[in-house]
C-alpha cells in the first residue's frame, strides 16, 4: 500500500513538473545562474540586476516579438559543481536563454550543458579559454584577456614609459589567467617585470605583498584582483605611501572599488571595457537608470548582464523567430548598433567563436570618480589605437 | 514491543528509501538526478568519515583532502588516457596508503589537536592541488573530464551514471555493514568509548587507529573519484577546509555513529539548501535558513537527527520507569 501511494505521489510530482513546462510558447524564459554568494557575490549581484533592468524595460515596451520575458535567478554559491546543476535544472525548465555565471570556472563546466542542449549561454567570464573551445553556444557579455591585456601592455610601455613592473595578482583562474596574458603581450616591449605577487581570493591583509612590490623598486604596480580584494590592495599601497602609478584593468577602478577603497583609488588607472562614466549617451541613460532603481552606481557587470539582454533582444528580432538554434547562429558575426538598439550601450559586433569587440576606454580615478582618459577603439575597426588614443 | 515497533519503522523507512533512489530517477529530469547522484557521492564520503569519527573517535577536519586526492588522480590518470577502471583503484589505494600516513598524528595526539592536526593536512594538499600547476591544473582546474564506460555501455547520460554511483554506494554500504559487525567493527567502537580499556583487552590501538584513517580515505576518495566523472571539471576549491567542516557536520547532523547517519547528514548538506531554494519566499534567505537550521539542530539534537527515535525510547522508558517508582512507592506506602 505504501508503494502504491508512493507512486501516485511521484507521479502527481511528475504531472505538476511537467505542467509548467507547457507555458514555454507564451514567455520568453531566461535563467539567470550567478554567483549571489561566495567569492563572486558582488559580480554576480551587479550582473543579474543588470539583467533584471533591461527585461523590466523590454517588457514594459512590449517584449521581443510581442512575447514577455520572464527570469529566475540562481545562485551558484561560486561553485562550479552547483553551477552545473543550476545550469541543468534552468535547461530542464525549458528556458531560451542562460545567463551567467560571471566566474570563469563556473562557466567553464556549466556551458558544457547549455551547448548538450543547444541553449544560447551569455558569460560575464574572461578568461582566454571559454571561447577558446569552440563552443557555439557561448557568447560573452565583454572583452576577453586575451583582448583587453595588449591595450593594457601597450598602455604600459607606450604611454605611462614604465621600464620595470611589479604585478599583484589573485591566484585563481581570472588572476592567473590576466597575469599570463599580460606578460605575454609585455614580453616584446621595454617593461620587464621584476615581481609577480600572488594573492588569495578572499584575502584579508596585503601588507607583505604591497611590501614586496615595493621591495622589487619597479616603476609601477600592476594590480589584478576580484572586487573587494582590489579595494584591500588600493588601501594598503596608500597606507605603505605607495607614490608611483597604479595599473590596473576593469576591475581596479569599478565603482564597488572605489566605494571601499575610498581616498586610497584615487589616481589608479585601468582599461575598461566598460565603464558607467563614458560620454556616451546611451551609457549615461542607464546609468541614471540603473541608480534610480537600485539606489546605486552599477559596475560594469552590471553594463554586462544590461547589455547582453538587449544583444540577445536584437539577434531574436533579427532572426525573426524563438528558435534558439537560428537565434545563436544570428549572433554569430550579429553586429549591433547603438543608434539602432539604445540598450546595447556602444556599437557591438560578434565573431564566429562568440567574442565580442567595440570601444573600450582608459579611465583614472579622480576624487572618488572614474573619469575616461581615452576612448580605445575596437580592434576591428582598423585604427591604430596608439592615434586614436588621443581622441578624447 | 520497542523491538517490533522499531522493526516495523526500520523495514517501512528501507522500503521507502529504495523506492526513492531506484524508482524516483525514472521521473526526474537532469537537475534532479544531478542532485541525487550529488547526493549519493557525499553519502560514501562521509560514510567514511562517519567510521572515522563516529565509530573509532578520531576527530577528523581533513576528509576533503582525501576527497580531492581521489577526484584528481582519476582525473589525471584519466587525462593520461588510462581507464578510469584503473584509476578508480587506484585513487582508492593511493588515499588508503596517505590515510595511514594521516594516523600517525593521531597516535600522538587527540581530540581538537588531532582535528587541528587533520586541518593543516588538508591546507597542505589543497595548497599542492592549487600551486603544482603541470600536474593539476593549478587554479584553472581539470576540464572535460570523462564519464566511464561499462562494457561498452557509455555512462554518459546522467540516468545510468546515477545508477552506477547507486551500485557503487549499495556495494561499498555493505562492505561497511560488513566490517562494522566484524571484530574488526567492535574494536573501532572499543576503541572510541575507551582506548585504554581497549588495550587492557588486547586490541592493538596503534593498528586500528591508523586502519580507522586508512578505510575512512579509502571511501571519500572512492567518492571523490565519482565526483570528478560527475561534475566532469574539478577544481581545488571544493577540497578545501570548508568542505571538510561542512562533510564533518553532514556526520554529526545525521548521527555519528549512527549507520544510516550519512544518508540523512548528506541530505540535509546537499539536497536541503537546493531545496530551500525552490520554497517561495525564502529563495533570496536560502542560505542564512540553512545555517538557522543547522544550529537550531545542533541545540536539540547533539547527537544527530537518527538519535531521534533512540530520544523517544530512552524518554518512553524513563516514563515507565518513573510510573513503575510511584507504582512502588504507593505499593510500599500502602503496605506500611
Amino acid at each position: 500500500m505504501n508503494k502504491r501511494f508512493a507512486l501516485k505521489l511521484i507521479a502527481a510530482c511528475a504531472i505538476a513538473a511537467s505542467a509548467t513546462a507547457g507555458f514555454a510558447q507564451e514567455v520568453i524564459k531566461i535563467a539567470n545562474i550567478v554567483e549571489l554568494s561566495g567569492g563572486g557575490a558582488s559580480a554576480g549581484t551587479n550582473f543579474k540586476n543588470g539583467v533584471e533592468l533591461a527585461v523590466k524595460e523590454i517588457n514594459a515596451a512590449g517584449g521581443i516579438l510581442g512575447k514577455k520575458i520572464q527570469t529566475t535567478t540562481n545562485d551558484t554559491q561560486s561553485n562550479p559543481g552547483v553551477a552545473k546543476g543550476l545550469t541543468q535544472k534552468a535547461i530542464d525548465n525549458d528556458v531560451f536563454a542562460i545567463f551567467g555565471p560571471v566566474f570563469s570556472g563556473s562557466i567553464m563546466v556549466s556551458m558544457a550543458e547549455s551547448r548538450r542542449a543547444e541553449v544560447p549561454n551569455f558569460t560575464g567570464g574572461e578568461a582566454a579559454g571559454i571561447t577558446e573551445q569552440g563552443n557555439p553556444y557561448v557568447f560573452r557579455t565583454s572583452f576577453t584577456q586575451a583582448s583587453a591585456m595588449p591595450k593594457v601592455a601597450r598602455y604600459i610601455s607606450e604611454q605611462a614609459k614604465l621600464k620595470t613592473i611589479a604585478i599583484i595578482y589573485v591566484n585563481n583562474d581570472f588572476g592567473k589567467g590576466g597575469l599570463d596574458a599580460l606578460k605575454k603581450a609585455l614580453a616584446n616591449s621595454p617593461t620587464k617585470v621584476v615581481a609577480e605577487v600572488s594573492t588569495d581570493s578572499g584575502q584579508v591583509d596585503f601588507s607583505a605583498a604591497v611590501l614586496k612590490a615595493k621591495q622589487s623598486n619597479a616603476d609601477g604596480v600592476f594590480a589584478y584582483s576580484n572586487e573587494e580584494e582590489s579595494a584591500r590592495i588600493l588601501r594598503e599601497l596608500k597606507k605603505q605611501g605607495w607614490t608611483k602609478p597604479i595599473i590596473g584593468e576593469t576591475t581596479l577602478t569599478g565603482q564597488k572599488v572605489i566605494e571601499l577603497a575610498g581616498d586610497a583609488a584615487n589616481g589608479a588607472i585601468a582599461h575598461v571595457g566598460l565603464t558607467v562614466d563614458a560620454p556616451q549617451p546611451a551609457i549615461r541613460a542607464f546609468r541614471a537608470k540603473f541608480e534610480k532603481e537600485y539606489k546605486y552606481v552599477s559596475d560594469h557587470n552590471g553594463m554586462k548582464g544590461y547589455s547582453g539582454i538587449y544583444i540577445l533582444k536584437a539577434a531574436i528580432e533579427k532572426t525573426g523567430k524563438l528558435d534558439r538554434k537560428a537565434v545563436a547562429a544570428t549572433l554569430h558575426t550579429l553586429k549591433v548598433k547603438a543608434a539602432d538598439q539604445p540598450g546595447v550601450l556602444m556599437d557591438v559586433s560578434f565573431d564566429a567563436k562568440g567574442d565580442l569587440d567595440r570601444e573600450s576606454f582608459m579611465i583614472e580615478v579622480k576624487n572618488g570618480k572614474q573619469e575616461v582618459v581615452s576612448i580605445l577603439p575596437a580592434l576591428g575597426a582598423g585604427a591604430a589605437p596608439a592615434a586614436a588614443a588621443a581622441k578624447k | 514491543m520497542n523491538a517490533i515497533f522499531n522493526n516495523k519503522f526500520a523495514t517501512l523507512f528501507t522500503v521507502l528509501g529504495a523506492l526513492l533512489v531506484l524508482v524516483a530517477p525514472q521521473y526526474l529530469k537532469n537537475y534532479g538526478i544531478y542532485l541525487l547522484t550529488y547526493w549519493l557521492i557525499f553519502i560514501i564520503a562521509t560514510m567514511g568519515l562517519n567510521l572515522t569519527i563516529g565509530y573509532a573517535g578520531q576527530k577528523s577536519l581533513g576528509h576533503a583532502a582525501f576527497f580531492g586526492i581521489g577526484a584528481y588522480t582519476v582525473a589525471i590518470m584519466m587525462k593520461a588516457g588510462i581507464s578510469f577502471w584503473l584509476g578508480l583503484p587506484a585513487a582508492a589505494l593511493l588515499c588508503f596508503a596517505i590515510g595511514l600516513i594521516l594516523g600517525f598524528p593521531a597516535l600522538r595526539v587527540q581530540t581538537i589537536y588531532l582535528a587541528f592536526a587533520t586541518l593543516g593536512f588538508n591546507t597542505a594538499v589543497w595548497l599542492v592541488m592549487r600551486n603544482e600547476e603541470w600536474l593539476t591544473g593549478g587554479t584553472f582546474g581539470i576540464n572535460n573530464i570523462a564519464r566511464p564506460v561499462i562494457f561498452g555501455y557509455s555512462l554518459e547520460a546522467n540516468r545510468p551514471y546515477y545508477y552506477f554511483v547507486l551500485a557503487v554506494t549499495l556495494v561499498l554500504a555493505g562492505l561497511l555493514w560488513g566490517l562494522l559487525r566484524s571484530p574488526w567493527g567492535k574494536a573501532f567502537k572499543a576503541l572510541r568509548d575507551n582506548p585504554i580499556r581497549a588495550e587492557s583487552l588486547g586490541v592493538d590501538i596503534r593498528n586500528y587507529t591508523l586502519l580507522s584513517f586508512a578505510i575512512g580515505a579509502v571511501y571519500a576518495g572512492v567518492a571523490g573519484a565519482l565526483f570528478a566523472s560527475l561534475v566532469q571539471f574539478i577544481e581545488p576549491a571544493p577540497f578545501a577546509v570548508g568542505a571538510s567542516i561542512m562533510m564533518y557536520l553532514m556526520v554529526v547532523v545525521g548521527g555519528a555513529g549512527y549507520f544510516l547517519g550519512p544518508v540523512i547528514g548528506a541530505a540535509v548538506g546537499v539536497v536541503l539548501p537546493e531545496w530551500l531554494r525552490d520554497v517561495p519566499g525564502v529563495a533570496n534567505w536560502y542560505l542564512p535558513l540553512f545555517g538557522a537550521a543547522v544550529v537550531l539542530l545542533m541545540i536539540w539534537l547533539p547527537d544527530g537527527l537518527l538519535s531521534i527515535p533512540d530520544r523517544i525510547k530512552a524518554k518512553r522508558a524513563a516514563r515507565a520507569a518513573s510510573a513503575a517508582r510511584t507504582a512502588a512507592a504507593s505499593r510500599i506506602g500502602a503496605s506500611s
